[in-house]
Protein backbone atom coordinates (compact mmCIF):
# COMPACT_ATOMS: atom_id res chain seq x y z
CA UNK A 1 0.00 0.00 0.00
CA UNK A 2 1.39 3.51 -0.67
CA UNK A 3 1.09 7.18 1.23
CA UNK A 4 -2.87 7.59 1.79
CA UNK A 5 -3.86 10.32 3.64
CA UNK A 6 -7.42 10.81 4.65
CA UNK A 7 -9.68 12.20 7.47
CA UNK A 8 -12.66 11.03 9.18
CA UNK A 9 -14.81 13.77 11.11
CA UNK A 10 -16.34 12.67 14.62
CA UNK A 11 -19.90 11.60 14.16
CA UNK A 12 -20.07 11.11 10.81
CA UNK A 13 -20.79 7.86 8.62
CA UNK A 14 -17.41 7.64 6.26
CA UNK A 15 -16.99 5.08 3.51
CA UNK A 16 -13.90 3.57 1.91
CA UNK A 17 -14.70 2.31 -1.54
CA UNK A 18 -12.30 0.29 -3.96
CA UNK A 19 -12.05 -2.86 -5.50
CA UNK A 20 -10.45 -6.16 -3.66
CA UNK A 21 -6.90 -5.63 -2.92
CA UNK A 22 -7.26 -1.61 -3.23
CA UNK A 23 -6.05 -1.64 0.13
CA UNK A 24 -9.14 -1.12 2.52
CA UNK A 25 -9.25 -4.06 4.52
CA UNK A 26 -5.05 -3.04 5.22
CA UNK A 27 -6.15 -0.22 5.91
CA UNK A 28 -8.65 -0.91 8.86
CA UNK A 29 -6.10 -3.19 10.08
CA UNK A 30 -3.38 -0.81 10.70
CA UNK A 31 -5.75 1.86 11.95
CA UNK A 32 -7.55 -0.70 14.68
CA UNK A 33 -3.86 -1.83 15.27
CA UNK A 34 -4.04 -5.43 14.50
CA UNK A 35 -0.90 -4.44 11.56
CA UNK A 36 1.82 -1.89 12.06
CA UNK A 37 2.27 0.86 9.30
CA UNK A 38 5.79 0.59 7.94
CA UNK A 39 6.09 3.67 7.74
CA UNK A 40 4.18 7.18 8.39
CA UNK A 41 1.57 7.89 11.24
CA UNK A 42 -1.89 7.31 11.86
CA UNK A 43 -3.94 8.91 15.05
CA UNK A 44 -7.29 8.14 15.92
CA UNK A 45 -8.65 10.53 18.51
CA UNK A 46 -5.06 12.71 18.66
CA UNK A 47 -4.13 9.28 19.67
CA UNK A 48 -0.72 7.23 18.09
CA UNK A 49 -1.82 3.78 17.03
CA UNK A 50 1.96 2.57 17.00
CA UNK A 51 2.57 4.35 20.34
CA UNK A 52 -0.50 3.54 22.31
CA UNK A 53 -2.00 0.62 20.58
CA UNK A 54 -4.20 -0.93 23.67
CA UNK A 55 -5.38 2.91 24.16
CA UNK A 56 -6.33 3.23 20.64
CA UNK A 57 -8.44 0.10 20.96
CA UNK A 58 -10.31 1.17 23.77
CA UNK A 59 -11.90 3.59 21.46
CA UNK A 60 -12.58 1.46 18.68
CA UNK A 61 -15.05 -1.39 17.73
CA UNK A 62 -14.27 -3.56 15.22
CA UNK A 63 -16.94 -5.76 12.78
CA UNK A 64 -14.43 -7.63 10.83
CA UNK A 65 -15.88 -9.26 6.89
CA UNK A 66 -16.05 -12.85 7.88
CA UNK A 67 -18.88 -13.22 10.12
CA UNK A 68 -16.92 -13.39 13.86
CA UNK A 69 -19.51 -14.26 16.64
CA UNK A 70 -18.62 -16.91 18.48
CA UNK A 71 -21.50 -19.90 17.59
CA UNK A 72 -20.72 -21.75 20.47
CA UNK A 73 -21.74 -19.41 23.26
CA UNK A 74 -25.23 -17.71 23.59
CA UNK A 75 -25.92 -14.40 22.23
CA UNK A 76 -26.24 -12.64 25.50
CA UNK A 77 -22.74 -14.77 26.14
CA UNK A 78 -21.39 -13.06 23.19
CA UNK A 79 -22.37 -9.79 24.17
CA UNK A 80 -21.09 -10.41 27.80
CA UNK A 81 -17.42 -11.54 27.02
CA UNK A 82 -16.59 -8.85 24.86
CA UNK A 83 -18.05 -6.27 27.31
CA UNK A 84 -15.41 -7.60 29.81
CA UNK A 85 -12.49 -7.22 27.56
CA UNK A 86 -13.57 -4.52 26.82
CA UNK A 87 -13.54 -3.18 30.47
CA UNK A 88 -17.12 -2.29 30.39
CA UNK A 89 -18.51 -0.83 34.00
CA UNK A 90 -19.60 -4.04 36.12
CA UNK A 91 -22.88 -1.68 37.01
CA UNK A 92 -23.16 -0.87 33.50
CA UNK A 93 -23.07 -4.40 31.76
CA UNK A 94 -26.02 -6.61 32.30
CA UNK A 95 -28.41 -2.83 31.36
CA UNK A 96 -26.55 -2.01 28.15
CA UNK A 97 -26.36 -6.01 26.98
CA UNK A 98 -30.27 -6.25 27.56
CA UNK A 99 -30.83 -2.70 25.86
CA UNK A 100 -28.89 -3.78 22.58
CA UNK A 101 -30.44 -7.32 22.44
CA UNK A 102 -33.86 -5.43 22.69
CA UNK A 103 -32.57 -2.35 19.76
CA UNK A 104 -31.55 -4.84 17.66
CA UNK A 105 -34.26 -7.50 17.97
CA UNK A 106 -32.44 -9.94 19.46
CA UNK A 107 -34.16 -10.22 23.10
CA UNK A 108 -36.23 -13.41 22.61
CA UNK A 109 -33.02 -15.16 21.55
CA UNK A 110 -30.47 -13.80 23.41
CA UNK A 111 -30.36 -16.81 25.24
CA UNK A 112 -29.73 -19.47 22.12
CA UNK A 113 -26.70 -20.67 20.96
CA UNK A 114 -25.62 -18.22 18.12
CA UNK A 115 -24.53 -21.22 15.84
CA UNK A 116 -28.84 -21.48 15.62
CA UNK A 117 -28.72 -17.95 14.45
CA UNK A 118 -29.51 -16.87 11.31
CA UNK A 119 -26.49 -14.87 9.10
CA UNK A 120 -28.61 -11.99 9.50
CA UNK A 121 -29.02 -12.12 12.89
CA UNK A 122 -25.43 -12.87 13.23
CA UNK A 123 -24.57 -9.64 12.17
CA UNK A 124 -26.84 -7.50 13.92
CA UNK A 125 -25.20 -9.41 17.53
CA UNK A 126 -21.74 -8.12 16.06
CA UNK A 127 -23.44 -4.68 15.64
CA UNK A 128 -25.36 -4.58 18.70
CA UNK A 129 -21.73 -5.25 20.46
CA UNK A 130 -20.76 -1.43 19.76
CA UNK A 131 -24.29 -0.06 21.84
CA UNK A 132 -22.56 -2.37 24.69
CA UNK A 133 -19.62 -1.20 24.22
CA UNK A 134 -19.82 2.47 23.14
CA UNK A 135 -16.95 2.21 21.03
CA UNK A 136 -16.08 6.17 19.55
CA UNK A 137 -14.91 5.17 16.19
CA UNK A 138 -16.73 1.75 14.90
CA UNK A 139 -15.12 -0.05 12.09
CA UNK A 140 -17.23 -2.36 9.61
CA UNK A 141 -15.74 -4.08 6.76
CA UNK A 142 -18.16 -5.31 4.34
CA UNK A 143 -20.84 -5.57 7.14
CA UNK A 144 -23.61 -7.00 4.36
CA UNK A 145 -22.04 -8.96 1.82
CA UNK A 146 -23.29 -12.33 1.59
CA UNK A 147 -26.87 -11.01 3.30
CA UNK A 148 -30.33 -11.34 1.53
CA UNK A 149 -31.75 -8.19 0.91
CA UNK A 150 -34.46 -8.02 3.61
CA UNK A 151 -31.41 -8.67 6.58
CA UNK A 152 -29.41 -6.38 4.28
CA UNK A 153 -32.12 -3.07 4.88
CA UNK A 154 -31.88 -4.09 8.02
CA UNK A 155 -28.34 -4.10 8.71
CA UNK A 156 -27.93 -0.85 6.93
CA UNK A 157 -31.01 0.90 9.07
CA UNK A 158 -29.34 0.11 12.39
CA UNK A 159 -25.73 1.45 11.54
CA UNK A 160 -27.74 4.44 10.24
CA UNK A 161 -29.55 4.72 13.49
CA UNK A 162 -26.42 3.92 15.65
CA UNK A 163 -25.19 6.79 13.95
CA UNK A 164 -27.98 9.33 14.62
CA UNK A 165 -29.20 8.30 18.11
CA UNK A 166 -25.49 7.59 19.99
CA UNK A 167 -23.39 9.76 17.97
CA UNK A 168 -20.98 6.37 17.26
CA UNK A 169 -18.83 7.88 14.30
CA UNK A 170 -18.48 4.94 11.82
CA UNK A 171 -16.10 3.88 9.08
CA UNK A 172 -17.41 1.52 6.18
CA UNK A 173 -16.09 -0.80 3.45
CA UNK A 174 -18.35 -1.84 0.68
CA UNK A 175 -18.28 -2.93 -2.76
CA UNK A 176 -21.88 -2.10 -2.61
CA UNK A 177 -22.57 0.98 -4.47
CA UNK A 178 -26.31 1.40 -3.82
CA UNK A 179 -25.38 1.16 -0.11
CA UNK A 180 -22.38 3.43 -0.03
CA UNK A 181 -24.66 6.24 -1.32
CA UNK A 182 -27.64 5.56 1.17
CA UNK A 183 -25.48 4.77 4.25
CA UNK A 184 -22.34 7.62 4.14
CA UNK A 185 -22.01 10.81 4.80
CA UNK A 186 -18.53 11.44 2.62
CA UNK A 187 -16.48 8.81 1.24
CA UNK A 188 -13.14 7.80 -0.53
CA UNK A 189 -12.62 5.85 -3.39
CA UNK A 190 -9.12 3.75 -3.02
CA UNK A 191 -7.46 2.22 -6.17
CA UNK A 192 -4.28 0.31 -6.38
CA UNK A 193 -3.20 1.53 -3.21
CA UNK A 194 -3.86 5.22 -3.70
CA UNK A 195 -7.16 7.23 -2.36
CA UNK A 196 -8.51 7.97 -6.27
CA UNK A 197 -11.22 10.58 -5.09
CA UNK A 198 -13.17 11.80 -2.04
CA UNK A 199 -15.84 13.71 -1.14
CA UNK A 200 -19.70 13.38 -0.47
CA UNK A 201 -21.54 11.42 -2.66
CA UNK A 202 -23.63 14.24 -4.32
CA UNK A 203 -19.92 15.78 -5.05
CA UNK A 204 -18.35 12.38 -6.29
CA UNK A 205 -21.45 12.31 -8.56
CA UNK A 206 -20.84 15.63 -10.09
CA UNK A 207 -17.50 14.80 -11.02
CA UNK A 208 -18.89 12.16 -13.49
CA UNK A 209 -21.39 14.86 -15.04
CA UNK A 210 -25.04 16.17 -14.37
CA UNK A 211 -28.49 14.90 -14.48
CA UNK A 212 -28.90 14.15 -18.46
CA UNK A 213 -32.69 14.30 -19.64
CA UNK A 214 -34.10 12.41 -22.37
CA UNK A 215 -37.26 14.28 -24.14
CA UNK A 216 -38.88 12.61 -26.95
CA UNK A 217 -41.12 15.40 -28.72
CA UNK A 218 -43.24 15.66 -32.26
CA UNK A 219 -42.46 18.90 -33.97
CA UNK A 220 -40.38 21.24 -34.92
CA UNK A 221 -36.90 21.25 -32.40
CA UNK A 222 -35.81 24.95 -31.51
CA UNK A 223 -32.06 25.97 -32.42
CA UNK A 224 -31.20 26.68 -28.55
CA UNK A 225 -32.46 26.44 -25.05
CA UNK A 226 -32.05 29.33 -22.13
CA UNK A 227 -28.69 28.46 -20.46
CA UNK A 228 -30.60 28.17 -17.06
CA UNK A 229 -32.27 25.10 -18.39
CA UNK A 230 -29.27 23.15 -18.90
CA UNK A 231 -27.16 22.33 -22.26
CA UNK A 232 -28.17 20.61 -25.25
CA UNK A 233 -25.93 17.26 -25.84
CA UNK A 234 -28.21 16.09 -29.15
CA UNK A 235 -31.00 16.83 -30.43
CA UNK A 236 -32.00 14.16 -33.29
CA UNK A 237 -35.14 13.35 -34.89
CA UNK A 238 -37.19 14.44 -32.24
CA UNK A 239 -35.08 13.31 -29.44
CA UNK A 240 -33.22 16.14 -27.51
CA UNK A 241 -30.79 14.80 -25.00
CA UNK A 242 -30.04 17.85 -21.93
CA UNK A 243 -27.51 18.35 -19.38
CA UNK A 244 -28.47 20.19 -16.39
CA UNK A 245 -27.94 20.45 -12.94
CA UNK A 246 -31.00 19.39 -11.08
CA UNK A 247 -33.03 16.91 -13.49
CA UNK A 248 -36.10 16.43 -11.26
CA UNK A 249 -36.68 20.63 -11.31
CA UNK A 250 -35.60 20.56 -15.43
CA UNK A 251 -38.38 18.34 -15.79
CA UNK A 252 -41.27 20.72 -15.97
CA UNK A 253 -39.60 23.56 -16.95
CA UNK A 254 -38.27 22.06 -20.36
CA UNK A 255 -41.52 20.27 -20.89
CA UNK A 256 -43.17 24.53 -20.42
CA UNK A 257 -40.21 26.23 -22.37
CA UNK A 258 -40.98 23.80 -25.13
CA UNK A 259 -44.66 22.99 -25.42
CA UNK A 260 -44.65 27.31 -25.54
CA UNK A 261 -43.05 26.93 -29.08
CA UNK A 262 -45.15 24.43 -30.44
CA UNK A 263 -43.56 21.09 -29.67
CA UNK A 264 -45.74 18.66 -28.02
CA UNK A 265 -43.92 16.37 -25.65
CA UNK A 266 -44.33 13.07 -25.47
CA UNK A 267 -42.39 11.55 -22.80
CA UNK A 268 -39.49 12.56 -20.80
CA UNK A 269 -36.88 10.39 -19.10
CA UNK A 270 -34.30 11.33 -16.53
CA UNK A 271 -30.98 9.29 -16.16
CA UNK A 272 -28.85 10.51 -13.10
CA UNK A 273 -25.15 9.25 -12.56
CA UNK A 274 -25.13 6.83 -9.82
CA UNK A 275 -21.99 5.83 -7.72
CA UNK A 276 -21.83 3.24 -9.73
CA UNK A 277 -20.31 5.41 -12.79
CA UNK A 278 -17.81 7.41 -9.78
CA UNK A 279 -16.65 4.07 -9.09
CA UNK A 280 -16.25 2.91 -12.90
CA UNK A 281 -14.24 5.99 -13.57
CA UNK A 282 -12.17 5.95 -10.62
CA UNK A 283 -11.33 2.09 -10.01
CA UNK A 284 -10.73 0.66 -12.79
CA UNK A 285 -8.72 -3.03 -11.28
CA UNK A 286 -11.38 -5.77 -11.62
CA UNK A 287 -14.36 -5.30 -9.34
CA UNK A 288 -16.44 -7.35 -10.89
CA UNK A 289 -13.81 -11.32 -10.10
CA UNK A 290 -13.21 -9.85 -6.66
CA UNK A 291 -16.43 -8.91 -5.51
CA UNK A 292 -17.60 -12.43 -6.32
CA UNK A 293 -15.04 -14.48 -4.37
CA UNK A 294 -15.51 -12.20 -1.18
CA UNK A 295 -19.27 -12.77 -1.10
CA UNK A 296 -18.92 -16.60 -1.50
CA UNK A 297 -15.79 -16.60 1.58
CA UNK A 298 -18.52 -14.31 3.68
CA UNK A 299 -21.33 -17.11 2.77
CA UNK A 300 -18.97 -19.75 3.80
CA UNK A 301 -18.28 -18.57 6.88
CA UNK A 302 -22.00 -17.92 7.81
CA UNK A 303 -22.47 -21.91 7.22
CA UNK A 304 -19.44 -22.35 8.94
CA UNK A 305 -21.08 -20.85 12.36
CA UNK A 306 -24.32 -22.78 11.13
CA UNK A 307 -22.65 -26.06 11.65
CA UNK B 1 -7.42 0.67 35.51
CA UNK B 2 -3.82 -0.56 36.28
CA UNK B 3 -2.04 -3.13 33.79
CA UNK B 4 -1.74 -6.22 36.31
CA UNK B 5 -5.41 -5.80 36.86
CA UNK B 6 -6.34 -5.40 33.17
CA UNK B 7 -4.22 -8.55 32.55
CA UNK B 8 -5.72 -10.91 35.46
CA UNK B 9 -9.20 -9.51 34.35
CA UNK B 10 -9.02 -10.21 30.74
CA UNK B 11 -7.29 -13.73 31.62
CA UNK B 12 -9.74 -14.74 33.86
CA UNK B 13 -12.72 -13.90 31.16
CA UNK B 14 -11.16 -15.30 28.13
CA UNK B 15 -10.76 -18.71 30.06
CA UNK B 16 -14.63 -18.37 31.26
CA UNK B 17 -15.65 -17.95 27.93
CA UNK B 18 -14.02 -21.41 27.59
CA UNK B 19 -15.79 -22.15 30.75
CA UNK B 20 -19.10 -21.30 29.16
CA UNK B 21 -18.36 -23.21 26.01
CA UNK B 22 -18.02 -26.61 27.78
CA UNK B 23 -20.92 -26.12 30.12
CA UNK B 24 -22.86 -25.90 26.65
CA UNK B 25 -21.66 -28.90 25.21
CA UNK B 26 -19.29 -30.95 27.77
CA UNK B 27 -19.59 -34.08 24.97
CA UNK B 28 -15.66 -33.73 24.27
CA UNK B 29 -14.86 -33.57 27.83
CA UNK B 30 -16.30 -36.61 28.46
CA UNK B 31 -14.88 -38.22 24.98
CA UNK B 32 -11.54 -37.15 26.32
CA UNK B 33 -11.54 -39.36 29.27
CA UNK B 34 -12.36 -42.50 27.54
CA UNK B 35 -8.73 -43.03 26.46
CA UNK B 36 -7.21 -42.86 29.75
CA UNK B 37 -9.72 -44.80 31.47
CA UNK B 38 -8.42 -47.69 28.74
CA UNK B 39 -5.03 -47.19 29.39
CA UNK B 40 -5.98 -48.42 33.07
CA UNK B 41 -8.40 -50.66 32.65
CA UNK B 42 -6.78 -52.65 29.95
CA UNK B 43 -3.43 -52.02 28.92
CA UNK B 44 -2.66 -51.43 33.17
CA UNK B 45 -4.84 -54.74 34.10
CA UNK B 46 -3.13 -56.71 31.46
CA UNK B 47 0.25 -55.36 32.11
CA UNK B 48 -0.59 -56.21 36.11
CA UNK B 49 0.08 -59.99 35.78
CA UNK B 50 3.50 -59.42 34.18
CA UNK B 51 5.19 -60.45 37.79
CA UNK B 52 8.76 -59.66 36.24
CA UNK B 53 8.64 -55.37 35.42
CA UNK B 54 11.66 -53.81 37.52
CA UNK B 55 8.91 -51.44 39.02
CA UNK B 56 11.02 -49.72 41.75
CA UNK B 57 9.27 -49.30 45.53
CA UNK B 58 7.05 -52.16 44.74
CA UNK B 59 4.17 -51.51 43.51
CA UNK B 60 1.77 -52.94 41.23
CA UNK B 61 1.40 -51.71 37.45
CA UNK B 62 -1.48 -50.18 37.53
CA UNK B 63 -0.33 -48.51 40.42
CA UNK B 64 2.83 -47.28 38.80
CA UNK B 65 1.42 -45.70 35.34
CA UNK B 66 -1.93 -43.93 36.67
CA UNK B 67 0.44 -40.65 37.33
CA UNK B 68 1.96 -41.36 33.64
CA UNK B 69 -1.62 -41.93 31.92
CA UNK B 70 -2.87 -38.67 34.16
CA UNK B 71 0.32 -36.83 32.52
CA UNK B 72 -0.77 -38.23 28.89
CA UNK B 73 -4.31 -37.28 29.17
CA UNK B 74 -3.54 -33.93 29.99
CA UNK B 75 -0.53 -33.39 27.31
CA UNK B 76 -3.25 -34.63 25.01
CA UNK B 77 -5.62 -31.71 25.84
CA UNK B 78 -3.21 -29.12 25.65
CA UNK B 79 -1.56 -29.61 22.53
CA UNK B 80 -5.18 -29.76 21.06
CA UNK B 81 -5.29 -25.59 22.14
CA UNK B 82 -3.11 -24.81 19.07
CA UNK B 83 -5.17 -26.69 16.72
CA UNK B 84 -8.18 -24.06 18.76
CA UNK B 85 -6.83 -21.07 18.86
CA UNK B 86 -6.03 -21.48 14.54
CA UNK B 87 -9.69 -22.50 14.00
CA UNK B 88 -10.82 -19.34 16.02
CA UNK B 89 -8.56 -17.70 13.69
CA UNK B 90 -10.37 -19.04 10.75
CA UNK B 91 -14.04 -17.97 11.78
CA UNK B 92 -12.64 -14.50 12.69
CA UNK B 93 -12.57 -14.69 16.41
CA UNK B 94 -8.90 -14.18 17.20
CA UNK B 95 -9.25 -10.85 14.85
CA UNK B 96 -12.29 -9.64 16.82
CA UNK B 97 -10.31 -11.15 20.61
CA UNK B 98 -6.86 -9.27 19.25
CA UNK B 99 -8.61 -5.99 18.03
CA UNK B 100 -10.16 -5.27 22.05
CA UNK B 101 -8.44 -3.38 24.17
CA UNK B 102 -7.42 -6.96 26.32
CA UNK B 103 -3.45 -7.05 26.60
CA UNK B 104 -2.49 -9.56 24.26
CA UNK B 105 -0.53 -11.65 27.13
CA UNK B 106 -3.95 -12.22 28.68
CA UNK B 107 -5.66 -13.94 25.82
CA UNK B 108 -2.38 -16.48 25.90
CA UNK B 109 -2.68 -16.88 29.67
CA UNK B 110 -6.53 -17.17 29.72
CA UNK B 111 -6.26 -20.09 27.29
CA UNK B 112 -3.59 -21.58 28.67
CA UNK B 113 -5.66 -21.22 32.04
CA UNK B 114 -8.33 -23.11 30.32
CA UNK B 115 -5.95 -25.67 29.33
CA UNK B 116 -5.21 -25.90 32.99
CA UNK B 117 -9.32 -26.48 33.73
CA UNK B 118 -9.80 -29.20 31.61
CA UNK B 119 -6.68 -30.92 32.87
CA UNK B 120 -7.96 -30.83 36.38
CA UNK B 121 -11.52 -32.43 35.27
CA UNK B 122 -9.06 -35.14 33.72
CA UNK B 123 -7.65 -35.62 36.87
CA UNK B 124 -10.67 -35.58 38.56
CA UNK B 125 -11.99 -38.04 36.06
CA UNK B 126 -8.69 -40.77 36.79
CA UNK B 127 -8.44 -40.09 40.29
CA UNK B 128 -12.44 -41.38 40.42
CA UNK B 129 -11.54 -44.22 38.16
CA UNK B 130 -8.59 -45.41 40.27
CA UNK B 131 -10.86 -45.23 43.19
CA UNK B 132 -13.59 -47.15 41.66
CA UNK B 133 -11.10 -50.11 40.81
CA UNK B 134 -9.35 -50.23 43.41
CA UNK B 135 -5.71 -48.83 42.36
CA UNK B 136 -3.82 -47.36 45.92
CA UNK B 137 -2.81 -44.00 45.63
CA UNK B 138 -1.84 -41.36 48.50
CA UNK B 139 -4.97 -39.41 48.56
CA UNK B 140 -3.61 -36.66 51.02
CA UNK B 141 -5.15 -33.54 50.95
CA UNK B 142 -1.78 -31.66 50.61
CA UNK B 143 -0.30 -34.48 47.37
CA UNK B 144 -3.40 -33.93 45.57
CA UNK B 145 -3.45 -30.34 45.81
CA UNK B 146 -0.07 -30.92 44.79
CA UNK B 147 -0.72 -32.84 41.72
CA UNK B 148 -3.27 -30.42 40.67
CA UNK B 149 -0.86 -27.66 40.78
CA UNK B 150 1.72 -30.01 38.40
CA UNK B 151 -1.32 -30.38 36.14
CA UNK B 152 -2.05 -26.80 35.49
CA UNK B 153 1.31 -26.00 35.00
CA UNK B 154 1.97 -28.86 32.63
CA UNK B 155 -1.41 -27.81 30.95
CA UNK B 156 -0.64 -24.40 30.68
CA UNK B 157 2.83 -25.04 29.12
CA UNK B 158 2.15 -27.31 26.45
CA UNK B 159 -0.95 -25.36 25.28
CA UNK B 160 1.37 -22.38 25.06
CA UNK B 161 3.74 -24.18 23.37
CA UNK B 162 1.06 -25.58 21.11
CA UNK B 163 0.08 -21.82 20.51
CA UNK B 164 3.24 -20.88 19.66
CA UNK B 165 3.67 -23.66 17.23
CA UNK B 166 0.61 -22.67 15.70
CA UNK B 167 1.62 -18.76 15.01
CA UNK B 168 4.18 -20.42 12.56
CA UNK B 169 2.76 -23.30 10.85
CA UNK B 170 -1.01 -21.84 10.92
CA UNK B 171 -3.24 -24.14 9.28
CA UNK B 172 -5.34 -27.06 11.23
CA UNK B 173 -4.01 -29.80 9.14
CA UNK B 174 -0.48 -29.15 10.16
CA UNK B 175 -1.26 -28.69 13.37
CA UNK B 176 -3.18 -31.56 13.87
CA UNK B 177 -0.03 -33.41 12.06
CA UNK B 178 3.04 -31.59 14.74
CA UNK B 179 0.33 -32.72 17.54
CA UNK B 180 0.42 -36.13 16.74
CA UNK B 181 4.48 -35.98 16.27
CA UNK B 182 5.01 -34.34 19.43
CA UNK B 183 3.15 -35.65 21.91
CA UNK B 184 3.66 -40.04 20.28
CA UNK B 185 7.44 -39.48 21.30
CA UNK B 186 6.83 -37.55 24.25
CA UNK B 187 4.73 -40.32 25.45
CA UNK B 188 6.76 -43.39 24.66
CA UNK B 189 10.23 -41.79 25.15
CA UNK B 190 9.20 -40.83 28.74
CA UNK B 191 9.06 -42.55 32.40
CA UNK B 192 4.75 -42.31 31.84
CA UNK B 193 4.48 -46.48 31.34
CA UNK B 194 7.53 -48.13 31.94
CA UNK B 195 10.61 -47.07 34.18
CA UNK B 196 13.50 -45.33 32.04
CA UNK B 197 15.91 -48.71 33.30
CA UNK B 198 14.12 -50.59 30.77
CA UNK B 199 14.78 -48.40 27.92
CA UNK B 200 18.22 -48.47 25.61
CA UNK B 201 20.75 -46.33 27.13
CA UNK B 202 20.30 -43.39 23.39
CA UNK B 203 16.51 -43.38 24.67
CA UNK B 204 17.50 -42.99 28.62
CA UNK B 205 19.74 -39.57 27.14
CA UNK B 206 16.68 -38.53 25.41
CA UNK B 207 14.01 -38.83 28.45
CA UNK B 208 16.28 -36.68 31.03
CA UNK B 209 16.00 -33.61 28.38
CA UNK B 210 11.99 -35.03 27.73
CA UNK B 211 9.54 -32.59 29.94
CA UNK B 212 6.90 -35.13 30.37
CA UNK B 213 9.16 -37.21 32.35
CA UNK B 214 9.85 -34.97 35.03
CA UNK B 215 5.92 -33.92 35.36
CA UNK B 216 5.39 -38.15 35.51
CA UNK B 217 8.54 -37.40 38.29
CA UNK B 218 6.94 -35.27 40.11
CA UNK B 219 2.94 -36.55 40.14
CA UNK B 220 4.63 -40.21 41.13
CA UNK B 221 6.50 -39.00 44.09
CA UNK B 222 3.25 -37.19 45.68
CA UNK B 223 0.80 -39.57 44.66
CA UNK B 224 2.78 -43.04 45.37
CA UNK B 225 6.28 -42.62 46.73
CA UNK B 226 5.72 -39.48 49.29
CA UNK B 227 9.47 -38.78 48.26
CA UNK B 228 9.91 -35.10 47.50
CA UNK B 229 14.00 -34.71 47.22
CA UNK B 230 12.86 -34.63 43.10
CA UNK B 231 9.99 -32.10 43.72
CA UNK B 232 11.57 -28.59 43.94
CA UNK B 233 13.78 -29.34 40.53
CA UNK B 234 10.52 -30.58 38.90
CA UNK B 235 8.74 -27.42 39.43
CA UNK B 236 10.68 -24.95 39.14
CA UNK B 237 11.66 -26.50 35.31
CA UNK B 238 7.92 -26.86 34.70
CA UNK B 239 7.71 -23.03 35.81
CA UNK B 240 10.38 -22.06 33.73
CA UNK B 241 9.08 -23.62 30.43
CA UNK B 242 5.46 -22.67 31.32
CA UNK B 243 6.66 -18.84 31.57
CA UNK B 244 8.85 -19.29 28.50
CA UNK B 245 6.20 -20.34 26.18
CA UNK B 246 3.37 -17.71 27.93
CA UNK B 247 5.37 -15.33 26.72
CA UNK B 248 6.90 -16.27 23.24
CA UNK B 249 3.14 -17.33 22.27
CA UNK B 250 1.98 -14.06 23.57
CA UNK B 251 5.01 -12.21 21.39
CA UNK B 252 4.21 -14.14 17.97
CA UNK B 253 -0.07 -14.94 17.96
CA UNK B 254 0.06 -11.99 15.84
CA UNK B 255 1.41 -13.74 13.16
CA UNK B 256 -1.90 -15.84 12.83
CA UNK B 257 -4.19 -13.01 11.82
CA UNK B 258 -0.76 -10.96 9.12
Amino acid sequence: MDAISFDVKEGEIFGLLGPNGAGKTTTIKVVTTLAKPTAGSVFVFGVDVTRFPERVRQMLGFVPQAISVDGDLTGYENLLIFAKLFFVDRDERKKRISEALEYFGLAERGDDLVKHYSGGMMRRLEIAQALVNRPKLLFLDEPSIGLDPYSRMQVIKQIKDLNRNFGTTIFVTTHDMMEADELCDRLAIMDRGKIAISGSPIELKKTVGGDVLTVSTTGALPDSIPKELGSVVSADQGTLKILTEDGEKAIPRVTDFLEERGVTVESVSLSRPTLDDVFMKYAKSGLQEGSFREARSARRSISRHGR
Amino acid sequence: MSYPRRLVGSALTIAEMEARKIRHDSTELWMRTVQPALWLLIFGEVFNNIRNLPIPGGFSYVQYIAPGVLAQSVLFVAIFYGITIVWERDVGLLTKLLSTPSPRLSLVVGKALAAGVRGIFQGVMIFALALIIGVNLRFDPLDVGGVFLVVVLFAMCFASLSMTLASFLKTRDRMMGIGQAITIPLFFGSNAIYPISLMPSWLQTVSAFNPLTYVVDAMRSMLLTGDYSGLPLDIAALLLSTAFFIASASVVLRRLIE
